[in-house]
C-alpha cells in the first residue's frame, strides 16, 4: 500500500463508515425505507435534484443545491485551512471562530461604510477581514512565542472575548444599524452592493465567488507549504523545532507567521459570509464555524487539498441535510456524521492495522516460506 | 456592600464545581501524559445522563449515573489513544462533536427542544452556626458538590505529591519509558487516569444538570468544558492552581451576573459586553505577566511505544 493511501484512505473509510453508522441510527429509530429517503433527500440537498432535472425539472433544482453547498463548503474550506495551517507549524488553533467573528466585523464594516467601485471594494473589505482575523491571531501567537502562553487557552480566552465584545456590545452597541421606520435590525448596516460578493450564476443559485475563493486558497496554501522555502521551514518547525532551529531555521518567525496566516484565513471565513450570504454582521455569526473547522482539519489529515475536499463532502451534507427535516429525520445528522467521521478517523491506527493484516495475510498465501530478513518482533 | 459581596461568593461557590471537577479530571488525565480537550464532551454526557437518570431514580444516584457516562466516554477515548496510539487531540475533539450532535439528537428525539422534564435538585445544605455569620455565611446553603470541590482539589493535591501513586501517574506523564522500566504498566496507570479524568468530568456535567440547573438544556454545557481546560493550564496542571483559577473564573462570572443585578449604574459607564469579556481579558494579562512555560507534562500527547526511546 502506498504512502499516499495510507495517507487518504482511513478518512475516505471514515466518512463512509460515519454514513453508514447514522443510516443506521435513523433506520433503528425509524425504519429502514425512511433512512434511505433521508439519505436521498441529503443528496439532492447537497448536489441537486439531478432525477427532477433530467426528467424536465427547471434547472434551479439542480443550481440552488449546489449553491447551499458550495456556500457551506467555502465557509468549512477556510476554517479547516486556518486549523489545519497552525497544525502544521504545531499549534492547536482552538480559536479560528474568533477569528472569523472579526474577520466577519471587519468586511461589514468596510461594505457597508466605504464607497468604492465593485473591483476594488471587495478586495478591499476582504483584506481588511483578513488583517483583522491575523491580527487576533497574532495575539495569541506573540503571547506564546513571547510569553511562552499556551496557544489553547489563549485561543480559547480570545473566543470569549470576541464573542463578548462584538456579539455583545459592539453589534448590539456602537455599530447597530439605525433601525429604519418602526422595525428594529440586530446586527449592523447592510452592506453596499458594490461589496456583495458576485453570484456566479445569477439569481437562481446563491453560488458566489466565496467557493473559488476558498479553493484558491486551498491551492495556494498547499503551493506554500509544499513548494516554497518558508512553506518548508514551516512545517520544519512543526515536526521537529529542535532540528529546526539548528538548521538555521528562524522558528520563532515561522510559527508566527503561520499564526497569522490562520488568523487571515479565518477572518477571510467571516467576510465569505458576511459578503456573499448574510450581507451584514449579524447579531451572532450563528453557528460554530470555527469547530467545525477542527473537524474538516482534522479529517482532510492536516493537508490543505484535504481539508477542501473534506470541506466539500460536509458542504454538501450540511447544505442538504437541512432537507432531512422533510421526512421528520432530525437536523443535527450532518453534524452527527461529521462528528463520527471524526472519531473513526482518530481510529486511524485500527484501519491501518486491520488494513495490513489483510495484505500481510494476502502475502502470506502468495508466498508461503520467505526466509525473513533480520530480526523482527514477531507482533500480535 | 458586604451584601453585594455575599451574594457574589455565594453565586462563585455555586458556579464553580463543575468548573473545578472538570478541570481536576482533565488535570489527571493530562498529569498521565493523555492530552484531555474531549472534557467538553464528557461534561455534556455526564449532564445528559444525570439528567434522564434523575428522572427514575433518587437524584444523588443519577450523579453517579452522570459520572459513569462521562467515564464511558473516557472509555473510547482511552480505547483511541492508548490501545491504539491515536492521536489524542483528534480523539477528543471528535468525542466532544459526538456529544454535541448526538446530545442534540437524543435530546430532541426523547423531550423535544425545550430540554428534559424539570428533576428534583440536589437538596442545598444549611450549615447551623454558619448561616448568620456575615461573609462566611455565603458558605452555607449550597448543594453537596459545593463543598466536594472545596475540599477534592487538596485530596488530589495529596493523591500527587504525597502517595506511590501519584509519583507514578506524574512520572507516566513525564518519562513513560522510566516508568515502564520499573517494570510498571504504563498503559494500565493511563487508563486509570483517563478513566478518573472521566469521572470528574462527568460529575462537573451532572453537576450542572441537577445543582446548577434543573433539568439538560440544549446548551448545557456551553463551553465549560474548554474554561476547564483553560483553568488546568492556567493552574500550570497543579490540583491547587486548577482549583484557583476555576474559584477565579466563577468569581469573575458571578461578578458579571452580580454586577448588572446589583449596579445597573455601572451598565451605563461600561457595557455589558465588557464586563463579559473581563475574566478573560485578566486571565489573557496574568499570562502574558506572568509568563507560562515548561509546565506542561513532557509525554503530554505521545502515545506510549514500548521500542521507542
Amino acid at each position: 500500500m502506498g504512502e499516499r493511501t495510507r495517507q487518504v484512505l482511513p478518512s475516505v473509510l471514515s466518512v463512509l463508515l460515519a454514513l453508514a453508522v447514522c443510516w443506521l441510527t435513523i433506520a433503528l429509530t425509524r425504519d429502514a425505507d425512511t433512512a434511505t429517503r433521508a439519505y436521498l433527500q441529503m443528496l439532492w440537498g447537497g448536489v441537486g435534484n439531478w432525477p427532477a432535472f433530467l426528467d424536465g425539472g427547471s434547472s434551479t433544482a439542480v443550481l440552488r443545491p449546489l449553491g447551499e453547498a458550495a456556500m457551506k463548503a467555502a465557509l468549512l474550506t477556510l476554517t479547516g485551512l486556518s486549523v489545519a495551517v497552525a497544525f502544521k507549524v504545531g499549534l492547536f488553533n482552538i480559536g479560528a471562530q474568533g477569528q472569523m467573528i472579526w474577520g466577519a466585523l471587519a468586511a461589514a464594516l468596510v461594505g457597508a461604510h466605504v464607497s468604492l467601485p465593485g473591483v476594488l471594494h471587495v478586495p478591499l473589505a476582504l483584506l481588511a477581514a483578513a488583517v483583522a482575523g491575523a491580527a487576533w491571531a497574532s495575539i495569541a501567537g506573540v503571547l506564546k512565542l513571547k510569553r511562552g502562553v499556551h496557544e489553547v487557552i489563549s485561543t480559547i480566552m480570545l473566543n470569549w472575548v470576541a464573542v463578548s465584545l462584538v456579539d455583545n456590545w459592539l453589534v448590539i452597541g456602537p455599530l447597530r444599524a439605525v433601525a429604519e421606520g418602526a422595525s428594529s435590525i440586530t446586527g449592523t448596516a447592510e452592506i453596499l452592493p458594490t461589496a456583495q460578493l458576485p453570484r456566479l450564476l445569477g439569481d437562481s443559485s446563491r453560488l458566489n465567488l466565496g467557493f473559488p475563493l476558498a479553493l484558491a486558497a486551498a491551492l495556494g496554501v498547499w503551493v506554500w507549504l509544499s513548494r516554497t522555502r518558508s512553506g518548508y521551514e514551516t512545517r520544519a518547525v512543526g515536526l521537529t523545532p529542535e532540528a529546526a532551529r539548528a538548521a538555521g531555521v528562524p522558528t520563532l518567525w515561522r510559527a508566527g507567521g503561520a499564526m497569522a496566516l490562520a488568523g487571515a484565513l479565518a477572518g477571510l471565513a467571516g467576510a465569505v459570509l458576511v459578503l456573499g450570504t448574510e450581507g451584514r454582521y449579524p447579531g451572532s455569526l450563528g453557528a460554530p464555524y470555527g469547530f467545525d473547522g477542527i473537524a474538516i482539519a482534522l479529517i482532510g489529515n492536516n493537508h490543505p487539498l484535504g481539508a477542501a475536499l473534506a470541506a466539500a463532502v460536509f458542504g454538501v451534507l450540511r447544505a442538504g441535510g437541512t432537507r432531512m427535516q422533510l421526512l421528520g429525520v432530525h437536523k443535527s445528522f450532518p453534524e452527527l456524521i461529521q462528528g463520527f467521521a471524526l472519531l473513526f478517523v482518530a481510529g486511524r491506527m485500527v484501519w491501518l492495522a486491520l488494513l495490513d493484516r489483510r495484505q500481510k495475510r494476502a502475502q502470506a498465501q502468495g508466498q508461503s516460506q520467505a526466509p525473513q530478513a533480520g530480526v523482527e518482533v514477531p507482533r500480535a | 456592600m458586604l451584601e453585594v459581596l455575599h451574594s457574589l461568593l455565594f453565586s462563585t461557590l455555586d458556579a464553580a464545581p463543575a468548573l473545578v471537577f472538570a478541570a481536576l479530571g482533565a488535570m489527571l488525565s493530562e498529569r498521565a501524559g493523555v492530552v484531555s480537550v474531549g472534557v467538553e464532551g464528557m461534561m455534556r454526557t455526564g449532564a445528559f445522563c444525570a439528567a434522564v437518570a434523575a428522572l427514575v431514580m433518587p437524584t444523588p444516584l443519577a450523579v453517579l449515573v452522570g459520572m459513569g457516562a462521562g467515564a464511558g466516554i473516557a472509555a473510547v477515548h482511552g480505547f483511541l489513544s492508548i490501545r491504539w496510539r491515536s492521536d489524542q487531540v483528534v480523539s477528543g475533539m471528535a468525542l466532544n462533536l459526538v456529544a454535541m450532535a448526538g446530545g442534540t439528537f437524543l435530546l430532541e428525539s426523547l423531550y423535544g427542544p425545550n430540554g428534559t422534564p424539570a428533576i428534583t435538585q440536589l437538596s442545598r445544605w444549611n450549615l447551623p452556626g454558619l448561616s448568620h455569620v456575615p461573609l462566611l455565611g455565603a458558605l452555607s446553603g449550597h448543594a453537596a458538590p459545593t463543598y466536594l470541590a472545596l475540599t477534592l482539589p487538596f485530596l488530589f493535591h495529596l493523591l500527587l505529591s504525597r502517595t506511590p501513586l501519584g509519583l507514578r501517574l506524574r512520572a507516566v506523564g513525564d518519562k513513560p519509558h522510566a516508568v515502564a522500566t520499573l517494570g510498571l504498566s504504563v498503559p494500565a496507570l493511563r487508563w486509570g487516569a483517563v478513566l478518573g479524568g472521566g469521572l470528574m468530568a462527568g460529575l462537573g456535567g451532572a453537576v450542572l444538570s441537577t445543582a446548577v440547573l434543573d433539568r439538560f438544556e440544549q446548551h448545557t454545557p456551553a463551553g465549560l468544558g474548554f474554561m476547564a481546560l483553560a483553568a488546568m493550564v492556567f493552574g500550570r496542571w497543579t490540583p491547587l492552581g486548577a482549583f484557583a483559577a476555576a474559584l477565579f473564573f466563577a468569581f469573575g462570572n458571578a461578578l458579571r451576573i452580580g454586577l448588572a443585578s446589583s449596579a445597573p449604574w455601572l451598565l451605563d459607564l461600561v457595557p455589558q459586553g465588557f464586563l463579559l469579556a473581563l475574566p478573560y481579558l485578566l486571565t489573557l494579562l496574568v499570562l502574558a505577566l506572568q509568563g507560562q512555560r515548561g509546565h506542561a507534562p513532557a509525554a503530554l500527547g505521545t502515545p506510549y511505544e514500548q521500542e521507542s526511546r
